[in-house]
Protein backbone atom coordinates (compact mmCIF):
# COMPACT_ATOMS: atom_id res chain seq x y z
CA UNK A 1 0.00 0.00 0.00
CA UNK A 2 2.91 2.30 0.37
CA UNK A 3 3.69 2.26 -2.81
CA UNK A 4 3.23 5.44 -4.88
CA UNK A 5 2.01 3.70 -7.91
CA UNK A 6 -1.07 1.49 -6.19
CA UNK A 7 -1.99 3.41 -3.57
CA UNK A 8 -5.21 5.33 -3.31
CA UNK A 9 -4.05 7.79 -1.01
CA UNK A 10 -1.35 8.79 -3.57
CA UNK A 11 -4.19 9.61 -6.12
CA UNK A 12 -5.65 11.22 -3.90
CA UNK A 13 -2.96 13.19 -2.32
CA UNK A 14 -1.53 15.26 -5.42
CA UNK A 15 -4.72 16.01 -6.60
CA UNK A 16 -6.27 17.83 -3.46
CA UNK A 17 -3.36 19.79 -3.33
CA UNK A 18 -3.53 20.88 -6.58
CA UNK A 19 -6.89 22.07 -6.20
CA UNK A 20 -7.87 23.02 -2.62
CA UNK A 21 -6.11 26.16 -2.89
CA UNK A 22 -8.28 28.99 -1.61
CA UNK A 23 -8.79 31.81 -3.41
CA UNK A 24 -6.37 34.45 -1.98
CA UNK A 25 -7.79 37.06 -0.15
CA UNK A 26 -8.28 40.72 -1.79
CA UNK A 27 -5.54 42.40 -1.93
CA UNK A 28 -5.20 45.46 0.51
CA UNK A 29 -5.49 48.30 -0.80
CA UNK A 30 -1.67 50.11 -1.27
CA UNK A 31 -1.23 53.67 -1.12
CA UNK A 32 -1.05 54.97 -4.86
CA UNK A 33 0.50 57.74 -6.20
CA UNK A 34 -2.08 60.64 -6.40
CA UNK A 35 -4.30 60.35 -9.59
CA UNK A 36 -4.04 63.89 -11.99
CA UNK A 37 -6.56 66.25 -11.99
CA UNK A 38 -8.01 65.87 -14.93
CA UNK A 39 -7.82 61.79 -14.69
CA UNK A 40 -11.88 60.37 -15.46
CA UNK A 41 -10.98 58.31 -12.42
CA UNK A 42 -10.12 61.24 -9.90
CA UNK A 43 -13.25 60.85 -7.88
CA UNK A 44 -12.79 64.44 -6.15
CA UNK A 45 -11.65 66.64 -8.37
CA UNK A 46 -14.88 65.33 -10.77
CA UNK A 47 -17.38 66.21 -7.86
CA UNK A 48 -15.66 69.64 -7.14
CA UNK A 49 -15.57 70.11 -11.15
CA UNK A 50 -19.31 69.30 -11.25
CA UNK A 51 -20.04 71.42 -8.67
CA UNK A 52 -18.64 74.21 -10.04
CA UNK A 53 -20.53 73.67 -13.26
CA UNK A 54 -23.63 73.71 -11.42
CA UNK A 55 -22.86 77.14 -9.79
CA UNK A 56 -21.80 78.52 -12.98
CA UNK A 57 -25.02 77.53 -15.26
CA UNK A 58 -27.41 78.24 -12.50
CA UNK A 59 -25.37 81.65 -11.33
CA UNK A 60 -25.77 83.07 -14.58
CA UNK A 61 -29.21 82.22 -14.91
CA UNK A 62 -29.95 84.12 -11.62
CA UNK A 63 -27.93 87.06 -12.54
CA UNK A 64 -28.60 86.92 -16.14
CA UNK A 65 -32.48 87.35 -14.91
CA UNK A 66 -33.83 90.82 -16.11
CA UNK A 67 -30.36 91.75 -17.13
CA UNK A 68 -29.67 89.48 -20.57
CA UNK A 69 -33.57 87.80 -20.55
CA UNK A 70 -36.61 88.68 -19.44
CA UNK A 71 -37.37 86.41 -16.31
CA UNK A 72 -41.30 86.44 -17.41
CA UNK A 73 -40.33 83.79 -19.92
CA UNK A 74 -37.56 82.03 -18.29
CA UNK A 75 -38.12 82.60 -14.66
CA UNK A 76 -35.13 82.28 -12.19
CA UNK A 77 -33.51 79.18 -10.06
CA UNK A 78 -34.53 80.60 -6.57
CA UNK A 79 -37.67 81.92 -7.54
CA UNK A 80 -38.53 77.92 -9.35
CA UNK A 81 -36.77 76.40 -5.92
CA UNK A 82 -39.23 78.69 -3.55
CA UNK A 83 -41.93 77.49 -5.55
CA UNK A 84 -40.92 73.73 -5.25
CA UNK A 85 -41.06 74.57 -1.48
CA UNK A 86 -44.83 75.69 -1.66
CA UNK A 87 -45.39 72.89 -3.79
CA UNK A 88 -44.04 70.35 -1.13
CA UNK A 89 -46.58 72.06 1.32
CA UNK A 90 -50.06 72.36 -1.06
CA UNK A 91 -51.76 69.13 -0.46
CA UNK A 92 -52.99 69.69 -3.98
CA UNK A 93 -50.08 69.10 -5.22
CA UNK A 94 -49.89 65.41 -3.46
CA UNK A 95 -52.99 65.05 -4.62
CA UNK A 96 -51.97 65.27 -8.48
CA UNK A 97 -49.15 63.51 -7.48
CA UNK A 98 -50.92 60.48 -6.36
CA UNK A 99 -53.03 60.70 -9.76
CA UNK A 100 -50.05 60.61 -11.97
CA UNK A 101 -48.20 58.04 -10.04
CA UNK A 102 -51.43 55.68 -10.01
CA UNK A 103 -51.61 56.03 -14.06
CA UNK A 104 -48.29 55.19 -14.24
CA UNK A 105 -48.01 52.22 -12.49
CA UNK A 106 -50.76 50.91 -13.80
CA UNK A 107 -49.99 51.63 -17.75
CA UNK A 108 -46.99 50.37 -16.56
CA UNK A 109 -47.64 46.85 -14.96
CA UNK A 110 -50.25 46.63 -18.00
CA UNK A 111 -47.52 47.53 -20.79
CA UNK A 112 -44.51 45.70 -19.08
CA UNK A 113 -46.49 42.67 -17.80
CA UNK A 114 -48.63 42.29 -21.67
CA UNK A 115 -44.99 42.85 -23.19
CA UNK A 116 -43.69 39.89 -21.46
CA UNK A 117 -46.50 37.88 -21.66
CA UNK A 118 -46.78 37.87 -25.45
CA UNK A 119 -42.75 37.89 -25.39
CA UNK A 120 -42.73 34.72 -23.95
CA UNK A 121 -45.73 33.22 -25.65
CA UNK A 122 -44.17 34.20 -28.76
CA UNK A 123 -40.77 33.06 -28.15
CA UNK A 124 -41.94 29.55 -27.81
CA UNK A 125 -44.49 30.12 -30.59
CA UNK A 126 -42.68 30.14 -33.53
CA UNK A 127 -45.07 30.13 -36.25
CA UNK A 128 -47.58 32.59 -34.48
CA UNK A 129 -44.12 34.92 -34.00
CA UNK A 130 -43.34 35.09 -37.80
CA UNK A 131 -46.67 35.33 -38.75
CA UNK A 132 -47.66 38.24 -36.73
CA UNK A 133 -44.07 39.92 -37.39
CA UNK A 134 -45.15 42.11 -40.05
CA UNK A 135 -47.99 43.48 -38.19
CA UNK A 136 -46.00 43.51 -34.70
CA UNK A 137 -43.79 45.72 -36.76
CA UNK A 138 -46.45 48.10 -37.92
CA UNK A 139 -47.95 48.94 -35.06
CA UNK A 140 -44.38 49.51 -33.71
CA UNK A 141 -43.81 51.99 -36.03
CA UNK A 142 -46.92 54.03 -35.33
CA UNK A 143 -45.66 56.93 -33.25
CA UNK A 144 -48.30 56.16 -30.45
CA UNK A 145 -48.62 59.67 -28.89
CA UNK A 146 -50.71 60.26 -32.17
CA UNK A 147 -53.13 57.89 -30.77
CA UNK A 148 -53.91 60.06 -28.08
CA UNK A 149 -56.60 61.95 -29.11
CA UNK A 150 -58.25 59.04 -30.26
CA UNK A 151 -57.61 56.92 -27.03
CA UNK A 152 -59.52 60.05 -24.85
CA UNK A 153 -62.70 59.40 -27.62
CA UNK A 154 -62.17 55.41 -26.69
CA UNK A 155 -61.74 55.34 -23.21
CA UNK A 156 -62.88 58.98 -21.99
CA UNK A 157 -61.46 61.88 -20.07
CA UNK A 158 -60.64 59.55 -16.93
CA UNK A 159 -57.86 57.82 -16.00
CA UNK A 160 -58.06 55.12 -18.74
CA UNK A 161 -56.62 57.05 -21.21
CA UNK A 162 -53.63 58.08 -19.70
CA UNK A 163 -53.09 54.61 -18.15
CA UNK A 164 -53.89 52.78 -22.11
CA UNK A 165 -51.05 55.52 -23.69
CA UNK A 166 -48.35 54.54 -21.11
CA UNK A 167 -49.29 51.43 -21.74
CA UNK A 168 -48.77 51.09 -25.38
CA UNK A 169 -45.38 52.84 -24.64
CA UNK A 170 -44.11 50.66 -22.57
CA UNK A 171 -45.76 46.98 -23.79
CA UNK A 172 -43.19 46.90 -27.09
CA UNK A 173 -40.00 47.65 -25.48
CA UNK A 174 -40.64 45.09 -23.09
CA UNK A 175 -42.28 42.88 -25.58
CA UNK A 176 -39.24 42.77 -28.37
CA UNK A 177 -36.57 42.49 -25.67
CA UNK A 178 -38.15 39.61 -24.11
CA UNK A 179 -38.47 37.71 -27.30
CA UNK A 180 -35.05 38.41 -27.91
CA UNK A 181 -34.11 37.28 -24.72
CA UNK A 182 -36.22 34.33 -25.03
CA UNK A 183 -34.96 33.79 -28.55
CA UNK A 184 -31.29 34.03 -27.25
CA UNK A 185 -30.96 31.32 -24.23
CA UNK A 186 -28.06 29.01 -25.06
CA UNK A 187 -29.33 25.59 -26.37
CA UNK A 188 -26.31 23.91 -24.42
CA UNK A 189 -27.77 25.15 -20.90
CA UNK A 190 -31.28 23.67 -22.26
CA UNK A 191 -29.67 20.06 -23.31
CA UNK A 192 -27.84 19.92 -19.83
CA UNK A 193 -31.95 20.00 -18.44
CA UNK A 194 -33.17 17.52 -20.72
CA UNK A 195 -30.71 15.62 -20.00
CA UNK A 196 -31.46 15.59 -16.17
CA UNK A 197 -34.90 15.04 -17.03
CA UNK A 198 -36.40 18.41 -16.78
CA UNK A 199 -40.25 18.78 -17.75
CA UNK A 200 -40.88 21.20 -20.30
CA UNK A 201 -42.38 23.79 -17.65
CA UNK A 202 -39.08 23.25 -15.48
CA UNK A 203 -36.97 24.26 -18.46
CA UNK A 204 -39.01 26.94 -18.83
CA UNK A 205 -38.73 28.16 -15.55
CA UNK A 206 -35.48 27.17 -14.84
CA UNK A 207 -33.17 27.99 -17.75
CA UNK A 208 -34.92 30.12 -20.13
CA UNK A 209 -36.23 32.22 -17.94
CA UNK A 210 -33.41 33.14 -15.75
CA UNK A 211 -31.74 33.25 -18.84
CA UNK A 212 -33.64 35.79 -20.33
CA UNK A 213 -33.84 37.55 -17.30
CA UNK A 214 -31.76 40.46 -17.99
CA UNK A 215 -33.04 40.95 -21.26
CA UNK A 216 -36.22 41.31 -19.48
CA UNK A 217 -34.98 43.52 -16.34
CA UNK A 218 -33.18 45.88 -18.73
CA UNK A 219 -36.45 46.63 -20.96
CA UNK A 220 -38.54 47.40 -17.43
CA UNK A 221 -36.00 50.01 -16.93
CA UNK A 222 -35.60 50.94 -20.18
CA UNK A 223 -39.74 51.59 -20.90
CA UNK A 224 -40.25 52.90 -17.45
CA UNK A 225 -39.61 56.70 -18.19
CA UNK A 226 -41.93 56.11 -21.10
CA UNK A 227 -44.85 55.37 -18.99
CA UNK A 228 -44.54 58.61 -17.25
CA UNK A 229 -44.04 60.32 -20.67
CA UNK A 230 -47.52 58.82 -21.77
CA UNK A 231 -49.20 59.56 -18.76
CA UNK A 232 -47.96 63.33 -19.16
CA UNK A 233 -49.68 63.69 -22.38
CA UNK A 234 -52.63 62.44 -21.53
CA UNK A 235 -53.26 64.45 -19.09
CA UNK A 236 -52.12 67.37 -21.21
CA UNK A 237 -54.99 66.97 -23.52
CA UNK A 238 -57.25 66.64 -21.23
CA UNK A 239 -57.89 66.08 -17.66
CA UNK A 240 -58.88 67.66 -14.67
CA UNK A 241 -55.85 66.60 -11.81
CA UNK A 242 -52.48 64.92 -12.28
CA UNK A 243 -49.19 66.70 -12.53
CA UNK A 244 -49.70 67.18 -16.10
CA UNK A 245 -52.96 68.67 -15.02
CA UNK A 246 -50.91 70.62 -13.18
CA UNK A 247 -48.30 71.59 -15.41
CA UNK A 248 -50.49 72.81 -18.18
CA UNK A 249 -52.72 74.94 -15.90
CA UNK A 250 -49.10 76.82 -14.51
CA UNK A 251 -48.21 77.53 -18.16
CA UNK A 252 -51.46 78.12 -19.42
CA UNK A 253 -51.46 81.23 -17.16
CA UNK A 254 -47.80 81.90 -17.94
CA UNK A 255 -46.95 80.92 -14.78
CA UNK A 256 -43.42 79.87 -15.76
CA UNK A 257 -42.16 79.21 -12.31
CA UNK A 258 -45.09 77.26 -11.15
CA UNK A 259 -44.28 75.44 -14.35
CA UNK A 260 -40.62 75.09 -14.21
CA UNK A 261 -41.08 73.73 -10.64
CA UNK A 262 -43.23 71.01 -11.43
CA UNK A 263 -40.54 69.82 -14.64
CA UNK A 264 -38.33 69.78 -11.55
CA UNK A 265 -40.24 67.62 -9.31
CA UNK A 266 -41.15 65.20 -12.25
CA UNK A 267 -37.28 64.95 -12.88
CA UNK A 268 -36.61 64.14 -8.86
CA UNK A 269 -39.60 61.62 -9.34
CA UNK A 270 -37.84 60.29 -12.30
CA UNK A 271 -34.39 59.75 -10.77
CA UNK A 272 -36.31 58.48 -7.51
CA UNK A 273 -37.31 55.38 -10.07
CA UNK A 274 -34.74 55.30 -11.85
CA UNK A 275 -32.52 54.67 -8.54
CA UNK A 276 -35.15 51.69 -7.18
CA UNK A 277 -34.89 49.74 -10.72
CA UNK A 278 -31.29 50.14 -10.72
CA UNK A 279 -31.28 48.50 -6.71
CA UNK A 280 -33.87 45.83 -8.41
CA UNK A 281 -31.61 45.07 -11.35
CA UNK A 282 -28.17 44.90 -8.92
CA UNK A 283 -29.82 42.23 -6.68
CA UNK A 284 -31.25 40.24 -9.35
CA UNK A 285 -28.64 40.13 -11.56
CA UNK A 286 -25.65 39.82 -9.06
CA UNK A 287 -24.62 36.64 -10.37
CA UNK A 288 -22.86 38.19 -13.85
CA UNK A 289 -19.62 39.27 -13.75
CA UNK A 290 -19.31 43.11 -12.52
CA UNK A 291 -16.66 43.85 -14.80
CA UNK A 292 -13.57 41.88 -16.66
CA UNK A 293 -11.32 43.23 -13.81
CA UNK A 294 -12.86 41.10 -11.22
CA UNK A 295 -10.32 38.37 -9.54
CA UNK A 296 -10.98 35.01 -10.57
CA UNK A 297 -10.53 32.16 -7.58
CA UNK A 298 -7.61 30.25 -8.50
CA UNK A 299 -7.19 26.41 -8.48
CA UNK B 1 -24.53 -3.05 -19.72
CA UNK B 2 -24.71 -0.07 -22.50
CA UNK B 3 -25.31 -2.04 -26.30
CA UNK B 4 -24.87 -0.11 -29.32
CA UNK B 5 -25.95 -2.11 -31.95
CA UNK B 6 -25.31 -1.19 -36.05
CA UNK B 7 -25.90 2.87 -35.50
CA UNK B 8 -25.59 4.82 -38.21
CA UNK B 9 -26.02 8.69 -38.24
CA UNK B 10 -26.60 11.12 -41.23
CA UNK B 11 -27.07 14.66 -41.10
CA UNK B 12 -28.83 16.67 -44.01
CA UNK B 13 -28.96 19.96 -43.26
CA UNK B 14 -26.40 21.13 -45.83
CA UNK B 15 -25.86 21.03 -49.48
CA UNK B 16 -25.13 17.37 -49.22
CA UNK B 17 -26.42 14.53 -46.48
CA UNK B 18 -22.96 13.81 -43.96
CA UNK B 19 -22.94 10.24 -43.41
CA UNK B 20 -21.43 10.69 -39.50
CA UNK B 21 -21.36 7.19 -38.61
CA UNK B 22 -21.74 3.76 -39.90
CA UNK B 23 -22.35 0.78 -38.88
CA UNK B 24 -21.75 1.39 -35.07
CA UNK B 25 -21.00 -1.70 -32.89
CA UNK B 26 -19.86 -1.26 -29.41
CA UNK B 27 -20.79 -3.32 -26.10
CA UNK B 28 -19.55 -1.82 -22.74
CA UNK B 29 -19.84 -3.99 -19.78
CA UNK B 30 -21.40 -2.83 -16.74
CA UNK B 31 -19.28 -0.77 -14.56
CA UNK B 32 -16.45 -0.17 -17.53
CA UNK B 33 -14.13 2.72 -18.31
CA UNK B 34 -14.32 2.79 -22.12
CA UNK B 35 -12.59 5.47 -23.75
CA UNK B 36 -13.16 6.92 -27.21
CA UNK B 37 -10.50 8.20 -29.74
CA UNK B 38 -10.16 9.34 -33.09
CA UNK B 39 -9.54 12.21 -35.58
CA UNK B 40 -11.32 15.06 -35.16
CA UNK B 41 -14.36 15.41 -36.94
CA UNK B 42 -14.90 11.47 -36.95
CA UNK B 43 -18.37 11.51 -34.80
CA UNK B 44 -17.16 10.50 -31.39
CA UNK B 45 -19.25 13.03 -30.01
CA UNK B 46 -22.36 13.00 -31.86
CA UNK B 47 -22.50 8.99 -31.12
CA UNK B 48 -22.58 10.53 -27.49
CA UNK B 49 -25.23 12.87 -28.14
CA UNK B 50 -27.19 10.12 -29.83
CA UNK B 51 -26.86 7.81 -26.74
CA UNK B 52 -27.13 10.70 -24.18
CA UNK B 53 -30.85 10.74 -26.42
CA UNK B 54 -30.59 14.09 -27.44
CA UNK B 55 -30.57 12.99 -30.90
CA UNK B 56 -31.94 10.39 -32.22
CA UNK B 57 -29.80 7.89 -34.64
CA UNK B 58 -31.02 7.38 -38.35
CA UNK B 59 -30.61 3.89 -37.47
CA UNK B 60 -29.43 1.49 -35.14
CA UNK B 61 -30.74 1.05 -31.44
CA UNK B 62 -29.22 1.94 -27.99
CA UNK B 63 -30.02 -0.40 -25.36
CA UNK B 64 -29.39 0.13 -21.35
CA UNK B 65 -29.70 -3.16 -19.73
CA UNK B 66 -31.08 -4.42 -22.20
CA UNK B 67 -33.82 -1.77 -22.36
CA UNK B 68 -34.22 0.68 -25.13
CA UNK B 69 -33.50 3.75 -25.21
CA UNK B 70 -35.42 6.46 -26.51
CA UNK B 71 -35.16 10.17 -26.00
CA UNK B 72 -33.13 11.08 -22.55
CA UNK B 73 -33.29 8.55 -20.25
CA UNK B 74 -32.43 8.90 -16.39
CA UNK B 75 -29.80 5.95 -16.46
CA UNK B 76 -27.73 8.26 -18.83
CA UNK B 77 -25.62 11.28 -17.64
CA UNK B 78 -24.02 13.30 -19.64
CA UNK B 79 -20.65 15.93 -19.45
CA UNK B 80 -19.78 18.18 -22.08
CA UNK B 81 -16.67 20.14 -22.61
CA UNK B 82 -17.47 23.01 -22.00
CA UNK B 83 -19.00 23.52 -18.55
CA UNK B 84 -22.33 24.40 -19.26
CA UNK B 85 -22.71 25.80 -15.71
CA UNK B 86 -25.83 28.01 -15.39
CA UNK B 87 -24.54 31.92 -14.51
CA UNK B 88 -27.12 32.78 -12.46
CA UNK B 89 -26.91 29.83 -10.04
CA UNK B 90 -24.45 29.67 -7.34
CA UNK B 91 -22.16 26.37 -7.47
CA UNK B 92 -23.95 24.68 -4.88
CA UNK B 93 -27.20 25.02 -6.52
CA UNK B 94 -26.03 24.32 -9.83
CA UNK B 95 -24.56 20.97 -8.59
CA UNK B 96 -27.57 19.94 -6.98
CA UNK B 97 -29.91 21.18 -10.22
CA UNK B 98 -30.52 17.58 -11.03
CA UNK B 99 -31.83 16.83 -7.40
CA UNK B 100 -33.92 20.09 -7.78
CA UNK B 101 -35.26 18.74 -10.84
CA UNK B 102 -35.94 15.47 -9.38
CA UNK B 103 -38.20 17.29 -6.73
CA UNK B 104 -36.15 16.30 -3.48
CA UNK B 105 -35.92 18.97 -0.53
CA UNK B 106 -33.78 22.22 -0.43
CA UNK B 107 -32.17 20.92 2.98
CA UNK B 108 -31.71 17.56 1.53
CA UNK B 109 -30.63 18.16 -1.86
CA UNK B 110 -28.03 20.99 -0.74
CA UNK B 111 -26.54 18.52 1.75
CA UNK B 112 -25.52 16.31 -0.75
CA UNK B 113 -24.42 18.74 -2.86
CA UNK B 114 -22.25 20.00 -0.10
CA UNK B 115 -21.04 16.24 0.46
CA UNK B 116 -19.71 16.67 -3.66
CA UNK B 117 -18.40 19.95 -3.67
CA UNK B 118 -16.11 18.86 -0.25
CA UNK B 119 -15.44 15.47 -1.98
CA UNK B 120 -13.63 17.57 -4.98
CA UNK B 121 -11.98 20.08 -3.24
CA UNK B 122 -14.45 23.13 -3.29
CA UNK B 123 -15.50 23.52 -0.09
CA UNK B 124 -15.32 27.49 0.86
CA UNK B 125 -17.00 28.20 -2.86
CA UNK B 126 -20.64 26.61 -2.19
CA UNK B 127 -22.01 30.35 -3.10
CA UNK B 128 -19.83 31.63 -5.28
CA UNK B 129 -20.86 32.22 -9.08
CA UNK B 130 -19.56 30.21 -12.09
CA UNK B 131 -17.61 33.33 -13.24
CA UNK B 132 -15.88 33.59 -10.36
CA UNK B 133 -13.94 30.22 -10.43
CA UNK B 134 -11.34 29.49 -12.78
CA UNK B 135 -11.77 26.74 -15.32
CA UNK B 136 -10.88 23.73 -13.73
CA UNK B 137 -12.83 24.54 -10.56
CA UNK B 138 -15.80 24.83 -13.23
CA UNK B 139 -15.10 21.58 -14.77
CA UNK B 140 -14.90 20.13 -10.92
CA UNK B 141 -18.97 21.14 -10.61
CA UNK B 142 -19.55 19.86 -13.98
CA UNK B 143 -18.80 16.52 -13.45
CA UNK B 144 -20.11 16.16 -10.17
CA UNK B 145 -23.47 17.76 -10.99
CA UNK B 146 -23.98 14.72 -12.84
CA UNK B 147 -22.37 12.58 -10.72
CA UNK B 148 -24.76 13.44 -7.72
CA UNK B 149 -27.65 11.51 -9.68
CA UNK B 150 -25.92 8.59 -10.14
CA UNK B 151 -27.05 7.27 -13.17
CA UNK B 152 -25.71 4.06 -14.24
CA UNK B 153 -24.40 5.37 -17.80
CA UNK B 154 -22.09 8.17 -18.03
CA UNK B 155 -20.89 9.64 -21.26
CA UNK B 156 -18.31 12.08 -20.96
CA UNK B 157 -16.97 14.39 -24.15
CA UNK B 158 -13.75 15.72 -24.37
CA UNK B 159 -14.13 16.97 -20.60
CA UNK B 160 -10.73 18.16 -19.82
CA UNK B 161 -10.18 19.72 -23.64
CA UNK B 162 -10.40 23.23 -22.26
CA UNK B 163 -7.89 22.97 -19.02
CA UNK B 164 -4.53 23.09 -18.96
CA UNK B 165 -1.96 20.42 -18.69
CA UNK B 166 -1.18 20.60 -14.80
CA UNK B 167 -5.00 20.94 -14.23
CA UNK B 168 -5.69 18.34 -16.84
CA UNK B 169 -3.86 15.74 -14.75
CA UNK B 170 -5.00 16.35 -11.74
CA UNK B 171 -8.80 16.13 -12.59
CA UNK B 172 -8.05 12.96 -14.43
CA UNK B 173 -6.73 11.84 -11.04
CA UNK B 174 -9.72 12.92 -9.13
CA UNK B 175 -12.02 11.09 -11.67
CA UNK B 176 -10.08 8.05 -11.39
CA UNK B 177 -10.42 8.03 -7.57
CA UNK B 178 -14.09 9.04 -7.80
CA UNK B 179 -14.93 6.01 -10.29
CA UNK B 180 -12.70 3.77 -8.74
CA UNK B 181 -15.41 3.40 -5.72
CA UNK B 182 -18.68 4.62 -7.55
CA UNK B 183 -17.83 2.05 -10.80
CA UNK B 184 -20.33 3.43 -13.06
CA UNK B 185 -19.80 2.60 -16.72
CA UNK B 186 -18.16 5.27 -18.66
CA UNK B 187 -18.24 6.45 -22.19
CA UNK B 188 -15.31 9.33 -22.39
CA UNK B 189 -14.41 10.73 -25.55
CA UNK B 190 -11.22 12.53 -25.99
CA UNK B 191 -8.70 13.34 -28.53
CA UNK B 192 -5.62 12.67 -26.64
CA UNK B 193 -4.22 9.18 -26.44
CA UNK B 194 -2.70 9.38 -23.35
CA UNK B 195 -5.29 10.30 -21.40
CA UNK B 196 -7.46 7.62 -23.65
CA UNK B 197 -4.91 5.08 -21.98
CA UNK B 198 -4.30 6.36 -18.57
CA UNK B 199 -8.08 6.26 -17.78
CA UNK B 200 -9.38 3.17 -19.43
CA UNK B 201 -10.38 -0.44 -19.46
CA UNK B 202 -10.46 -0.85 -22.79
CA UNK B 203 -9.24 2.15 -25.63
CA UNK B 204 -11.86 2.03 -28.56
CA UNK B 205 -10.21 4.00 -32.19
CA UNK B 206 -12.83 5.42 -34.58
CA UNK B 207 -11.97 6.45 -38.19
CA UNK B 208 -12.14 8.96 -40.13
CA UNK B 209 -15.60 10.03 -41.39
CA UNK B 210 -17.78 7.92 -41.88
CA UNK B 211 -17.21 7.51 -38.31
CA UNK B 212 -16.43 3.26 -37.70
CA UNK B 213 -15.09 1.15 -35.22
CA UNK B 214 -11.20 0.77 -36.02
CA UNK B 215 -10.23 -1.30 -33.28
CA UNK B 216 -10.32 -1.86 -29.48
CA UNK B 217 -7.55 -2.60 -26.97
CA UNK B 218 -8.12 -3.55 -23.24
CA UNK B 219 -5.72 -1.69 -21.09
CA UNK B 220 -3.58 -4.22 -19.06
CA UNK B 221 -2.47 -1.64 -16.36
CA UNK B 222 -4.04 -2.66 -12.83
CA UNK B 223 -5.82 -0.31 -10.98
CA UNK B 224 -5.95 1.52 -8.82
CA UNK B 225 -3.67 3.07 -11.05
CA UNK B 226 -1.42 6.29 -10.71
CA UNK B 227 -1.86 8.90 -12.97
CA UNK B 228 1.27 10.84 -12.18
CA UNK B 229 3.74 8.00 -13.35
CA UNK B 230 2.02 5.32 -15.15
CA UNK B 231 3.34 6.87 -18.37
CA UNK B 232 6.49 5.22 -17.77
CA UNK B 233 5.06 1.61 -17.73
CA UNK B 234 6.17 -0.47 -20.46
CA UNK B 235 2.45 -1.93 -21.37
CA UNK B 236 1.54 1.64 -21.36
CA UNK B 237 4.44 2.27 -24.07
CA UNK B 238 3.50 -0.45 -25.88
CA UNK B 239 -0.51 0.27 -26.48
CA UNK B 240 0.38 4.28 -26.88
CA UNK B 241 2.55 3.15 -30.20
CA UNK B 242 0.15 0.60 -31.06
CA UNK B 243 -2.58 3.03 -31.19
CA UNK B 244 -0.23 5.61 -32.33
CA UNK B 245 0.46 3.67 -35.58
CA UNK B 246 -3.51 3.49 -36.11
CA UNK B 247 -4.50 6.89 -35.29
CA UNK B 248 -1.67 8.47 -37.61
CA UNK B 249 -3.07 6.58 -40.71
CA UNK B 250 -6.39 7.73 -40.52
CA UNK B 251 -5.09 11.45 -39.84
CA UNK B 252 -3.28 10.27 -42.75
CA UNK B 253 -5.78 9.21 -44.72
CA UNK B 254 -7.75 12.45 -43.61
CA UNK B 255 -5.31 14.68 -45.33
CA UNK B 256 -5.26 12.58 -48.53
CA UNK B 257 -9.06 12.72 -49.05
CA UNK B 258 -9.75 16.08 -48.10
CA UNK B 259 -6.57 17.32 -50.22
Amino acid sequence: MNSPHSSMASVEAPTSSAVAAPASPPAAPRRRAPLPWFSADNIVSLYISRIAFAVIVLGAWEYGADRWFDSFFFSTPLKILRQVALELIDPGFYWDLWVTSFEMGLGFAIGAGGGIVLGVLLARWAYVAKMLDPFLLALYSIPRIALAPMLIVWFGIGYSSKVFLGATLVFFITFFNTLAGIRSVDRALCDIARVMQATEWQIFMKVMLPSASSWILTSVKISLPFALVGVILGEFLVSSQGLGFRLNTYSTNYNITGAMAIVFLMMVLMLMLTAITNAIEARALRWRPKSAAEPVAQS
Amino acid sequence: MLQIEGIRKEFSGGHVPVVALEAVDLTIERGEFVTLVGPSGCGKSSLLTLISGLAPPSSGRIRIAGRDIAGTDRAVGFITQQDNLFPWRTLIDNVALALELAGVGAAERRREAGRWIERVGLAGFERAYPHQLSGGMRQRANIIRTLIYEPSVILMDEPFGPLDAQTRLSLQALLLSIWETQRSTVLFVTHDLTEAIALADRVVLMSARPGRIVRADRVEIRRPRDIFYMHDLPEFRRLYDTLWHELAAQLDGLGRSTH
